[in-house]
């Protein structure tokens, strides 16, 4: 294996072939920075878009309200019978008492509510049941089935707010999204390969001499190869940095902006942070793979021992 | 030392090396002698480990170098000096560098690259010469700065493939001078030569090479062909 002393000037003549060359490295790093940021772009686009179908899906859901004075063994027994649907996700069962409990509590502050409240000798809100299922797709059937006959005399309403346009509106756009950013994603990385392959052989080309000279002399493979590694992995460094900084402001400007509107309750500044990180590191992985992938081919080609 | 049996070796339909054997024994100072093309340069690639043999065997102190790992090949080749007829000199390093670059390479540190290679550039007789620039230099001047590199590993066996080649008669003459002192102190020599008035000076043993074969072989010999 290799010495500290040999890793050290494999590390230093790689920057110096870096340097030598540097309209070539700054043409591969560019096309590497591309290819990363189309790549952020499509990843920052994905993680919104997922982040509101969330959302957005999290509120739908059916509310079926029970007709008045309706006896509980008789509620539960048809919420059993529901239950045996293999759609439903979860079913939450609030009875009469409890939702006026909370209506109660809700307005506790308000003095002529209770007022109101008070006067009254009979609860005047529903029991009911709040369902879920596990594909959006599912709640028309569910909600219809529920408005049949079998359940006619028990329910008073099934109320279902139909969010699943909006939805798989966004669905269509996630899915057209990832395809086309994918597309996209990987015509640039073959471009980079491309780039990188040429700027390595290149610089394969101009150090022939050396190369050949120090393959006379003794040198180890690795000590041959490794500045070419060592050079395409700065092409990696220096791109994710410039990408990484590029989307610095979205990440911590734009993006808490965006999710506060599309949901204000969450706390939008440590989960940005949180997917900044994953960026870095995915963007980080991506280059070193294609600069390694790059310049392995070329070394392969040119380097034969 | 070096032990060649039977040893083929063929290029495509060309046979470079028919059947050579050969022995080389240690601080010998060989004189191998043929035209161009004769095979002297494959023996000393076959040597170095940069071409594999097609047949037979070569023992380099008992070791089958066919056996060799690729990854411990850099390795064999520090206990081998060689020098080209074309040196081989980064024109963009001095002297000094040359020799140095040859040292780093193999992982020698700083200190040591500091002492070791003036030591070297005055047993060649160039340390006035150390940051002279290659094309500041005769010809003569760089081949020793080339064997100077050669010698910065202090190898055990020094290969010279035709180092005399593109030298007028004097600087031939500096130059295996200073093969022939670097012999006497104990480095095995094996020079690749078919200029027959040096081979004739030397008085040594010389090794004669036709065809890839091996067509004569003299103790104390001249260059006939």
């Amino acid at each position: 294996m290799m010495d500290s002393i040999s890793f050290l000037r494999v590390i230093k003549i790689g920057f110096v072939n870096f340097w030598r060359n540097f309209w070539l490295s700054a043409a591969a790093t560019i096309v590497m920075t591309v290819t990363l940021v189309i790549f952020s772009s499509l990843f920052t686009v994905f993680i919104l878009t997922n982040y509101s179908i969330h959302t957005i899906q999290n509120t739908v859901d059916i509310s079926v309200y029970f007709k008045i004075g309706l006896a509980d063994d008789q509620i539960t027994k048809i919420k059993d019978d529901i239950a045996h649907d293999p759609r439903i996700k979860e079913i939450d069962y609030v009875s009469a008492e409890q939702a006026f409990d909370n209506f109660k509590a809700a307005h506790q502050n308000d003095p002529l509510i209770t007022e109101s409240l008070n006067e009254l000798t009979q609860n005047p809100l529903p029991a009911t049941l709040h369902i879920k299922t596990y594909n959006l797709s599912d709640y028309p059937g569910v909600a219809q089935n529920l408005e049949s006959d079998q359940y006619k005399s028990f329910i008073d309403k099934v109320n279902f707010e139909d969010n699943r346009v909006v939805i798989e509106r966004l669905n269509t756009i996630l899915k057209f999204v990832v395809t086309f950013g994918l597309a996209l994603v990987a015509i640039f990385a073959l471009i980079a390969i491309l780039v990188i392959y040429n700027t390595i052989t290149l610089t394969i080309y101009n150090r022939k001499e050396e190369v050949e000279i120090m393959r006379l002399v003794g040198a180890t493979n690795w000590y041959i190869r490794g500045p070419f590694l060592m050079e395409s992995l700065l092409y990696s460094i220096f791109s994710t940095i410039i990408t990484a900084a590029l989307f610095v402001p979205v990440y911590y400007k734009v993006l808490p902006k965006v999710v506060a509107y599309i949901n204000p309750q969450l706390n939008i500044y440590s989960n940005s942070l949180f997917h900044f990180g994953y960026l870095v590191l995915i963007l980080f992985v991506l280059a070193l793979l294609l600069s390694v992938i790059s310049s392995m081919l070329a070394i392969r080609k040119y380097l034969k021992t | 030392m070096i032990k060649f049996e039977n040893v083929v070796k063929q290029y495509q339909d060309n046979k470079a090396l028919d059947g050579v054997n050969l022995q080389v024994h240690h601080g010998e100072f060989i004189s191998l002698v043929g035209l161009s093309g004769a095979g002297k340069t494959t023996l000393f690639k076959l040597i170095i480990g940069e071409e594999q043999i097609d047949g037979g065997k070569i023992l380099i102190d008992d070791i089958d170098i066919s056996q060799v790992r690729k990854s411990d090949l850099p390795y064999l080749r520090r206990k081998i000096g060689i020098v080209f007829q074309d040196m081989k000199l980064l024109p963009r390093r001095t002297a000094f560098e040359n020799v140095a670059f040859a040292m780093e390479v193999c992982g020698h540190n700083a200190d040591k690259i500091q002492s070791e290679v003036p030591k070297i550039l005055e047993l060649v007789g160039l340390l006035h010469k150390r940051d002279s620039f290659p094309e500041e230099m005769s010809g003569g001047e760089k081949q020793r700065v080339a064997i100077a590199r050669a010698l910065s590993h202090r190898p055990v066996l020094l290969l010279a493939d035709e180092p005399t080649g593109n030298l007028d008669e004097v600087n031939a003459a500096e130059v295996l001078d200073l093969l022939l002192k670097i012999n006497q102190l104990g480095t095995t020599v094996i020079l690749a030569t078919h200029a027959s008035d040096l081979v004739n000076k030397i008085n040594k043993r010389v090794v004669t090479i036709e065809d890839g074969k091996i067509t004569l072989q003299q103790e104390k010999g001249r260059y006939k062909l």
